[in-house]
């Protein structure tokens, strides 16, 4: 029982004080805004031809990528830095809260916040970009599972990136640099033919790939074209990468000075 | 009695600087337990390697374990320069470490404790400096713990605040709880601390109960004579050469100029009517006397190697029957 009272009081109070932070609530939300509309205008320009050429349908994972990504990597590792310059951890080391369910009600309260981010920017999706996607049950509930494991991931990467980082600052510089290139070489926007062959490989290297891959299975492309192995695979890969991340995110958290 | 808490030979460096030399010490359960010292003394540091939060060389038991292995429970901290989620009200923060134990106090109680029973629902970050380090004391509180560290509790505290805190650890500590804490204020130390250890250059230089420390350490009472000022001059006249202290003082006071001050070491208060009389015989005006008794602040000026001369009152004069030195340092002479 001491455990879930443990994580339940940090999530509550994680909850609340992201709510609470109104500017971070806004872009938390505002930023999916922006990018399906940038983004959406221009796949608009598919008959063109260009690099937005696919069907709109196509990049759905792209753009649930930009808040399962992004969010989590700066708001944990933000958190982290904020928590060790605050003496916080230094206090938590003295209560019964493990690192683990520290990050454990850290990635709750991310999850929750990105869920609702990826809901609007999937409902903005389909209404400003005319993508059409599989909307039975399995999909749904495809769609929800990658997203909460795709944000647990990139939770236990921010954590690591916050451990390692000396403040704030350089966590926002690390997460920028590391989420760019991630963002976009991960079959999101742009699909695997467009990079050189030798490049390619590479692409299996970004956790954000398996996201990417595993989540247009399972809602855009047709299931008789054997879509379920990719799905399941995929994700299977993802949610190992996740636990990993995890733990060594738990394992770096600082506990001493 | 039973201790609470044994360290022995604690040693911690950060690159060249060495935080902690060798530190011994033993705290009983039950006992209040203040460590004092300058800045950079290493208090903050011991307090860390106490907890389990620094990693230190050395050895610590806490109730019989190491830090990070015992029940955590039975443990508070509050550490230094400590800020908590700052968007949450003090009764939610309360609420949120209360959380993190199986046992512990009603939220609300330890909120009346801590003097924010009014200023319970306000964020953190809108209360003032002193609530907000009486927030911080209730997180260690509310689990209600056997032992309680707490580096600098008082610290921004008004001294209304400052003493309602004392009475609440003087309470704490009636009801069996062992509280080690660090402070820079003497009088706190003094009023809580069972025994006081004074931490310097990373080691300790004494260990003992308050007024031990006073009566080994602190030296004799004091009476400061502030001279007044020469019309002719810039400040009191120098002591006329016949100056001298009387024949019942002679043997146990000494005297010595220290500014524009005269300080009579090693008088008594009853006798303060005998050197004003010495000084009227010589015809030394004075604007004021003050008499002070032997303090813990006189102990840590003394332990430290700090001492308030060299803080304030420059510019030396003589003592006993010599001539005025051309300058510092202090001579002390006898009467």
């Amino acid at each position: 029982m001491s455990a879930p009272r443990r994580v339940r009081a940090s999530f509550r109070a994680g909850w609340h004080s992201f709510l609470r932070r109104r500017t971070a609530v806004f872009f938390t939300f505002f930023f999916p805004l922006i990018i399906v509309v940038i983004f959406g205008a221009l796949v608009r320009t598919e008959p063109t031809g260009g690099l937005f050429a696919e069907d709109p349908g196509y990049y759905v994972p792209g753009y649930l990528a930009v808040v399962v990504l992004f969010t989590p990597l700066s708001r944990v590792g933000s958190e982290v830095a904020r928590y060790r310059e605050s003496n916080r951890f230094e206090k938590l080391a003295t209560t019964p809260l493990s690192r683990s369910e520290w990050l454990l009600a850290q990635t709750l309260v991310n999850v929750v916040v990105i869920g609702l981010a990826a809901l609007l920017l999937l409902a903005l999706v389909l209404l400003l970009t005319g993508a059409e996607l599989l909307v039975g049950p399995t999909a749904l509930a495809a769609l929800v599972a990658y997203v909460v494991v795709g944000v647990a991931l990139f939770c236990g990467l921010g954590a690591i990136l916050g451990s390692l980082a000396g403040s704030q600052d350089g966590v926002i510089a690390a997460s920028n640099s590391i989420a760019l290139p991630l963002l976009f070489l991960s079959e999101t926007f742009v699909p695997p033919e467009m990079l050189p062959a030798w490049f390619r490989p590479a692409m299996g290297l970004s956790p954000l790939t398996y996201f990417s891959r595993g989540v247009r299975a399972a809602t855009f492309d047709p299931i008789d074209a054997g879509a379920v192995a990719p799905a399941v695979s995929n994700f299977a890969i993802l949610v190992a990468l996740a636990l990993a991340f995890l733990t060594i995110g738990a394992a770096t958290l600082p506990r001493t000075d | 009695m039973t201790a609470a808490l044994v360290a022995e030979d604690l040693r911690r460096t950060y690159g060249e600087t060495v935080a902690l030399d060798g530190v011994s010490l033993s705290v009983d359960a039950g006992e209040v337990f203040a460590l004092v010292g300058p800045n950079g003394a290493g208090k903050t540091t011991l307090v860390r390697a106490l907890t389990g939060t620094t990693d230190a060389e050395g050895s610590v038991s806490v109730f019989g374990a190491d830090p990070r292995d015992v029940d955590r429970e039975r443990i508070g901290l509050l550490p230094q320069e400590f800020d908590p989620p700052e968007r949450l009200t003090a009764r939610e923060l309360l609420a949120y470490y209360r959380g993190l134990y199986d046992g512990g106090r009603d939220v609300d109680a330890v909120l009346a404790d801590v003097g924010l029973s009014d200023d319970a629902d306000t964020w953190y970050e809108n209360l003032s400096g002193g609530q907000r380090r009486r927030t911080c004391v209730g997180s260690a509180l509310v689990n209600d713990p056997d032992l309680l560290f707490l580096d600098e509790p008082t610290t921004g505290i008004d001294p209304a605040g400052r003493r309602a805190l004392w009475r609440l650890l003087e309470d704490l500590a009636a009801g069996g709880t062992t509280i080690v804490l660090t402070t820079h204020y003497m009088a706190e130390a003094h009023r809580l601390a069972d025994r006081v250890a004074l931490l310097a250059d990373g080691d300790l230089a004494a260990v003992d109960d308050p007024d031990a420390l006073v009566a080994e350490y602190g030296g004799a009472s004091r009476l400061v004579v502030d001279l007044a000022s020469d019309p002719g001059r810039d400040g009191p006249a120098p002591l006329p050469d016949d100056f001298a202290l009387p024949d019942n003082l002679a043997r146990a006071a000494n005297w010595e100029r220290r500014g524009d001050a005269l300080v009579v070491t090693g008088v008594d208060r009853t006798a303060i009517g005998d050197v004003v009389d010495a000084l009227d015989a010589v015809g030394v005006a004075y604007d004021a006397l003050t008499w002070k008794q032997p303090d813990l602040e006189d102990v840590y000026l003394d332990l430290t190697g700090e001492s308030v001369v060299g803080r304030g009152r420059a510019g030396i004069a003589r003592s006993g029957s010599g001539s005025e030195p051309e300058s510092p340092p202090v001579t002390e002479g006898d009467a």
